[in-house]
């Protein structure tokens, strides 16, 4: 199996390549994400022009994690791929249901609160998690 | 879909590892095609049947299980 070891190593080298890419970009996203949010505040006191920067900065992590995130799929074998982007489907359709009944909670006066967009996120994060959890599952 | 992944590769006595090694997929998708719960693409079945020297119909079957 001489030959073949090389390509078991090209798969999980490639999964372990793209898995460190995803890993870094998300953390990049994540911290000018923070760095939109809390730097006006506390390091330059609104001024117009660090906050765009940080915001072009935020805006391009988050299309290098996008990038990453697609190039990961394709590092993956197609039975893996396709418990994920089943996973992306079941999430997707999710925080859209989710998310449109949740918009008319306020109003429909069921809650006296303001929807926050990013619970939308938190539905969104966990239906994928678990519908991973699950499409593994199901083909084991 | 039936298939004789699992007879072909005890005759080379290869493990799930090592045939997932030869046709580039993980041990997960070689034990998930050998129970039947998923279906290769035909790019992954020609790399089966290449690896085994078969026709492709010596090891995938398209009958339809009862």
């Amino acid at each position: 199996m001489n030959a073949t070891e090389s390509n078991s190593s090209n798969l999980k080298q490639r999964a372990k390549s793209a898995t460190q890419k995803l890993f870094i970009w998300t953390f990049g996203w994540v911290l000018s994400l923070a760095l939109v949010a809390f730097g006006p505040k506390f390091l330059w006191d609104f001024a117009t022009t660090f906050t765009l920067v940080a915001i072009v900065i935020n805006l391009f992590c988050g299309f290098k994690m996008i990038m990453a995130n697609k190039y990961h799929l394709m590092c993956m074998d197609e039975m893996q791929r396709k418990i994920q982007l089943e996973a992306m489907a079941i999430s997707l359709g999710i925080s859209m249901v989710f998310g449109a009944i949740y918009g008319l909670l306020e109003a429909v006066r069921l809650i006296s609160h303001s929807p926050n967009p990013s619970n939308i996120l938190f539905v969104m994060g966990i239906s994928y998690g678990i519908a991973v959890g699950l499409g593994y599952r199901r083909y084991m | 879909m039936k298939n004789r992944l699992k007879v072909l590769r005890a005759e080379k006595d290869w493990t799930q590892a090592d045939l997932a090694d030869a046709l580039d997929v993980s041990r997960q998708t070689i034990n998930a095609i050998e129970k039947g719960k998923f279906d290769p693409s035909l790019p992954l079945a020609f790399k089966a049947a290449r690896l085994f020297n078969l026709p492709i119909e010596k090891i995938f079957d398209d009958e339809y299980e009862a």
